[in-house]
């Protein structure tokens, strides 16, 4: 329809409506009673033709009869009067042309040999009339008369319809610019409350509501849905304080279940290795002692129990470090990966009495994450891989980074005895060994340890190997430190 | 030499028996004195209820305090012995079977001189005495306890 109508606001659109359909209403009103009018002017002239025609023809009968010709002009001449009509011919029996009377425009008379158009032709109307005397036609009355009164009256008229209607439809706007508030005036009080509640938040407030119909029934069903936003408001506000209290009771339910954790491992790394430290020492205080009254079989016996003792110390140890790095909070910095490495293979190559190996470590690596527990991670997979290959006559480990996007892969290669891939799923899982402790010594809780603290770095790890050729671990750690 | 004898402050009867022995091993006429709480370490040092005072602590050359301890905790017991003139100028060894970080800087904070992990193998912790004892009664000087200036 038109551009822009429904940026037009309610009321102009309500005032234009009211006047689009006024002005047509008025306008066909004013142009059926023109038609009308039009018509029945032109009926009265016709008539009126008509009478004066019959008097002339009659006036004129005898005059034709006799063929005096003086005689009827001068009948005719008192069609001079009439300032209509404008033109009058007589004819004779034989429609021979007798006398006429010409008006301004001074036309010839027609002659009636040919086809005459009669009745309304453009500006004219034209009358035939045969003169009669008793039941003989002795000549024939042609009148010509012109439309200019009857243009004239329709002129006035129009004139004066636009007149009255203008007046009327003032009038109209006039009483359309005060009516349309009754039908507005609601909907726009509704439609500002709407915005203020929008633009406040405040469901508190209602639209104001007068009457039941339609406007009536639209305010009621409005009000009643900002009730139903207020309250489930108020329900979301309850539910969320309750939540709050839930977590804050969860909170200090866990920080304490923490604390307890924190002093029951304190107590474990105390208290059991105690007993242990007991053990030892006086087997060792026994063999020192007491030597001499111990065959070799009670000396081997003593060298046993001295040695479980010290491995249930490395499992007490490893337990320690897993539940440490479990929840100790971190400390993100930037790692110079390589340096870390090297003193990590130097105090291996310090304390192991395996064959030295090749190591071959990338210089330049950065990492980000906290460095007690990095360390502790690449203690354990620098350590596996000392430990799995010390039975290779050339033994070879790599450490190389590369950088996959916003991710840091560093994979740790060795060409040890490796593992059988059968086994992944248990890699990874406490006390889950690979190997035997004749084989290779261990506690299993290393590289659940490993696990731990790259998942606390938002960081994966992944294993490959192929039992005889060696095994390669893939630690991939974010390379911003805190990627969620 | 006049400060010559070690504090054992150690509630485990193990403990005591095997670094007792460690001690011996190292220096055998060193006296060792063994207490088995921080309360008894207090009265020893500072004097009990009774009134049995003022004990000549002289001989002294070094503590080895247990971190747990009944009754007393060891960390307390340091803070007890650095807070008091009598005592502060004691060369106090802080001994733990735990490597809690928590307690070493603790321990470190309220003046501890020295912090040791007693160790699992036999074998290495009496070579832990055995440095301990050498050094602390034979390398290291301490002050005698009438010459220390009193403070306040």
């Amino acid at each position: 329809m038109m551009r822009g109508w429904r940026y037009w606001r309610l009321k102009t659109k309500l005032l234009f409506l009211t006047l689009f359909v006024s002005t047509l209403g008025i306008a066909l009103v004013c142009a059926s009673l023109i038609f009308v009018e039009n018509r029945n002017y032109k009926k009265q002239l016709e008539s009126e033709l008509h009478v004066i025609a019959g008097i002339l023809a009659e006036q004129s009968a005898a005059a034709l009869v006799f063929e005096d010709n003086v005689q009827l002009t001068s009948i005719i001449s008192s069609l001079e009067r009439i300032n209509t009509i404008r033109q009058a011919c007589v004819y004779n029996e034989q429609d021979n042309f007798m006398t006429s009377l010409v008006g301004i425009d001074e036309q010839p008379c027609p002659s009636l040999d040919q086809r005459l158009e009669l009745g309304f032709v453009d500006d004219v109307y034209r009358l035939l009339m045969p003169v009669s005397l008793g039941n003989e036609t002795v000549g024939r009355l042609f009148l010509s008369s012109h439309l200019e009164v009857l243009r004239g009256h329709i002129r006035t008229f129009v004139w004066v319809a636009i007149g009255i209607g203008s007046t009327i439809l003032l009038a109209l706007v006039f009483l359309a610019l005060r009516l349309q508030r009754i039908v507005s005036g609601p909907i726009l009080t509704l439609s500002e409350t709407a915005e203020r509640i929008a633009m406040n938040h405040d469901y508190s407030i209602r639209a104001p509501v007068s009457g039941t119909d339609e406007l009536g029934r639209l305010g009621n069903t409005f009000n009643e849905m900002i009730g139903t936003i207020q309250q489930q408001n108020l329900r979301i506000l309850e539910s969320r304080d309750n939540l709050e209290r839930v977590v804050d009771a969860r909170t200090s339910e866990l920080s304490m279940a923490n604390r307890e954790l924190e002093a029951f491992s304190y107590s474990v790394s105390h208290d059991l290795r105690q007993p242990l430290r007991a053990i030892e020492g006086f087997g060792q205080a026994l063999e020192e002692d007491c030597g001499e009254h111990l065959n070799d079989v009670g000396k081997d016996y003593l060298r046993r129990i001295r040695a479980a003792s010290v491995r249930m110390a490395s499992l007490i140890d490893g337990l320690l470090i897993l539940s440490r790095v479990s929840r100790q909070s971190m400390e993100n910095h930037s790692i110079d990966l390589s340096q870390m490495l090297r003193e990590i293979t130097d105090e291996l190559k310090d304390i192991s009495d395996h064959p030295p190996a090749e190591i071959h470590i990338q210089p330049g690596m950065q990492v980000v994450g906290d460095s007690r527990m990095l360390r502790i991670v690449f203690q354990n997979l620098l350590g596996n891989a000392w430990k799995y290959s010390s039975k290779e006559k050339k033994r070879v480990i790599e450490v190389s980074a590369t950088l996959e996007g916003s991710v840091i892969a560093i994979e740790i290669r060795d060409n040890g005895v490796g593992f059988d891939m059968r086994y992944i799923d248990k890699l990874f899982v406490a006390f889950n060994r690979l190997h035997t402790p004749s084989e290779f010594g261990g506690t299993g809780i290393g590289l659940a340890t490993v696990y731990r603290v790259i998942r606390r770095h938002h960081g994966t790890i992944s294993a490959t190997s192929e039992v005889g050729k060696g095994a390669s671990f893939v630690v991939k750690l974010p390379v911003s430190g805190d990627q969620r | 030499m006049d400060a010559h004898s070690i504090l054992v402050v150690e509630d485990n009867p193990d403990d005591q028996v095997l670094t007792i022995r460690a001690l011996k091993s190292a220096s055998e006429n060193s006296p060792v004195i063994v207490l088995e709480d921080g309360q008894e370490a207090l009265n020893y040092l500072f004097g009990d209820e009774a009134g049995h005072s003022c004990r000549n602590l002289d001989s002294l050359g070094v503590v080895l305090l247990d971190v747990k301890l009944p009754k007393v905790s060891g960390l307390e017991v340091l803070k007890q012995i650095r807070c008091s003139p009598r005592t502060n100028w004691l060369p106090v060894v802080m001994v733990t079977s735990s490597d809690e970080p928590a307690d070493l800087l603790d321990a470190y904070r309220l003046g501890a001189n020295s912090f040791i992990t007693k160790q699992i193998n036999y074998r290495e912790f009496t070579e832990q005495m055995t440095v301990l004892a050498r050094y602390w009664l034979q390398i290291n000087k301490v002050p005698k306890a009438g010459s220390a200036p009193s403070i306040g």
